[in-house]
C-alpha cells in the first residue's frame, strides 16, 4: 500500500519565516536545509586553524592566522594578534567543533583617540564571489555571514562589508555579545544591491571588517543595514568606548562563515589539510627542520642556485623573502608556482635555505 | 610599520650580470617585492611613492 502527500510547500507551524521546503510545478524543490552542507563557506580558515605566519605579532597586517588581517593603530597601547586554543570552559564554539580562534588584544587599557583604530578582517578573491551565484546586483539575493565572537567587555560593535570593484560600496551593521567574555553566534543576511561591482578576477572582491573600535576621525552617522558609497570617514555611526578603555581589551573570533542564501548553514569543517592548501594560494611557508631546507647548488666557481616550489599555484606573483645559512640570496625569478635565486659561495661552501615566506596576499 | 624601500640595481650573478632585477627591497623584513601590479605589496610600494617618499637608491 502506497500514499502520496500532494503539497505546494511546506513551512513550520507558525508559518512566519517562510517556506522551508517549496515545490515547483516540474517535480523539483528548493529547500532550507542548514546541516551537512559543503563547499559553502567563501571564507578561508573560518575555524581559524591554520597559523603558518607565527602564534602571536605585535605587527598590523597578515601575520598570525592565515588570511586574517589585524589592524592596530593609535590605541594607546601595543595591540597584538594572535592565535589561541579554546577549551571545554568555552561554551558555545567548543560544543561545536572549533579548537582555535583569532584574537586581537591590547596590552593594557587603551585610549579613545580620534585616529585609534583596532579591527580584524579578512578579503575574499573577487572570482570567488563573482561566480559563487550569488546574484549581488539584486536586492532580493543574499548572503549570509555568521561567526562566534567574544569580547572583554561588550557594548556595539561594527561590522564593514567592502565591495572593491568599479565605484566602492560598503554596509555597516552593529553586533553585540550577550555578556562580557561570553561567546555569542552572530548571524547577519546581506542583500545585492544594483551598485556593486565584481569583477572575475584574482584581485579582492570582499572585504569582511570587524571593528572593535574606531576614533571619531573614522565614524559619523552612517546609516545601517544599508549599502552605501565607502566613505572613509564614517565606516560606522560613532562608537562607544566601553570596549577600548575597560580592563585589558580582548576581541575574539572563530567559526566565520559567508555563503550564499537567506539563512545561516551550520559552519563548513574542514580538514586541517584542506584548509591550509586553500591558505597557501595566498602565502607559503615551508616548514624546515633544524637541518634547514633545500641545498643551493654550484653553477658558478663562484655562485650557488636553490629553488623552491609551491604546493598550489599562488594567487598572484609572490613577495619572496628568503634567507640562507650564511650571505644573502638574490632572487631572480619568482613567478606563481616556483622562486628560484642564486647566492655567492665558492667551492666547497655549503648554503642552504635556512628561512622562506612567499605571500600573495589580497 | 611603515614601511621604507630600497631599489636593486643590476644582478651580480655572472649568467644574468649587467641586468636590472625587477624586484624592490622591503628594508625592513627583507622581503623581495615583485613590480607586479597584482601583487598587493607593490601596490602599496606604488601608493607609498604616490604619497611623496622615495626608495633608496640601489647600491
Amino acid at each position: 500500500m502506497s500514499s502520496q502527500l500532494k503539497v505546494n510547500s511546506i513551512s513550520d507551524a507558525a508559518g512566519a519565516n517562510g517556506n522551508a521546503i517549496t515545490l515547483a510545478t516540474d517535480g523539483t524543490c528548493t529547500a532550507k536545509i542548514t546541516n551537512n552542507l559543503s563547499n559553502r563557506n567563501l571564507i578561508i580558515n573560518g575555524a581559524c586553524a591554520v597559523a603558518q605566519y607565527a602564534s602571536s605579532s605585535t605587527s598590523a597586517g597578515y601575520k598570525t592566522v592565515d588570511r586574517y588581517k589585524a589592524e592596530g593603530s593609535n590605541t594607546g597601547q601595543t595591540a597584538t594578534q594572535s592565535q589561541e586554543s579554546l577549551s571545554s570552559s568555552d561554551t558555545g564554539p567548543w560544543e561545536k567543533g572549533f579548537r582555535k580562534y583569532y584574537r586581537l588584544a591590547l596590552a593594557a587599557t587603551g585610549t579613545a583617540n580620534v585616529n585609534a583604530w583596532a579591527s580584524m578582517q579578512q578579503r575574499v578573491e573577487a572570482q570567488n564571489i563573482a561566480c559563487s551565484g550569488w546574484d549581488y546586483t539584486s536586492a532580493s539575493s543574499n548572503i549570509t555571514l555568521s561567526f562566534w565572537f567574544r569580547a572583554s567587555t561588550n557594548q556595539t560593535f561594527y561590522s564593514y562589508i567592502y565591495a572593491y570593484d568599479g565605484t566602492p560600496k560598503a554596509y555597516t551593521f552593529s553586533f553585540t555579545a550577550s555578556g562580557n567574555n561570553t561567546w555569542t553566534k552572530v548571524t547577519k543576511t546581506i542583500p545585492g544591491n544594483s551598485g556593486i561591482t565584481v569583477d572575475n578576477d584574482n584581485g579582492a572582491g570582499l572585504q569582511i571588517s570587524l571593528i572593535a573600535f574606531a576614533g571619531t576621525n573614522y565614524t559619523n552617522n552612517r546609516t545601517l543595514n544599508t549599502w552605501a558609497a565607502h566613505d572613509g570617514n564614517n565606516y560606522a555611526p560613532d562608537m562607544a568606548t566601553t570596549w577600548i578603555t575597560t580592563g585589558t581589551p580582548t576581541f575574539d573570533l572563530t567559526g566565520v562563515q559567508l555563503e550564499v542564501g537567506d539563512h545561516a548553514t551550520e559552519f563548513e569543517m574542514r580538514s586541517y589539510g584542506d584548509e591550509l592548501r586553500r591558505c597557501q594560494r595566498y602565502c607559503y611557508i615551508p616548514t624546515y627542520d633544524s637541518s634547514y631546507g633545500p641545498y643551493a647548488f654550484s653553477y658558478h666557481s663562484s655562485y650557488k642556485a636553490a629553488q623552491e616550489f609551491f604546493p598550489v599555484p599562488m594567487r598572484a606573483i609572490p613577495t619572496p623573502t628568503v634567507t640562507a645559512t650564511s650571505g644573502s640570496f638574490t632572487t631572480n625569478y619568482t613567478g606563481a608556482s616556483h622562486w628560484k635565486g642564486y647566492i655567492e659561495a665558492t667551492g666547497t661552501d655549503i648554503r642552504l635555505i635556512a628561512s622562506a615566506k612567499f605571500e600573495a596576499e589580497l | 610599520m611603515t614601511y621604507t624601500y630600497k631599489l636593486l640595481g643590476n644582478h651580480t650573478d655572472p649568467s644574468l650580470v649587467g641586468k636590472p632585477i625587477e624586484y624592490i627591497l622591503r628594508k625592513e623584513d627583507g622581503a623581495w617585492i615583485p613590480k607586479t601590479t597584482a601583487n598587493t605589496d607593490y601596490q602599496e610600494y606604488l601608493e607609498w611613492v604616490a604619497a611623496g617618499n622615495t626608495a633608496e637608491a640601489a647600491d
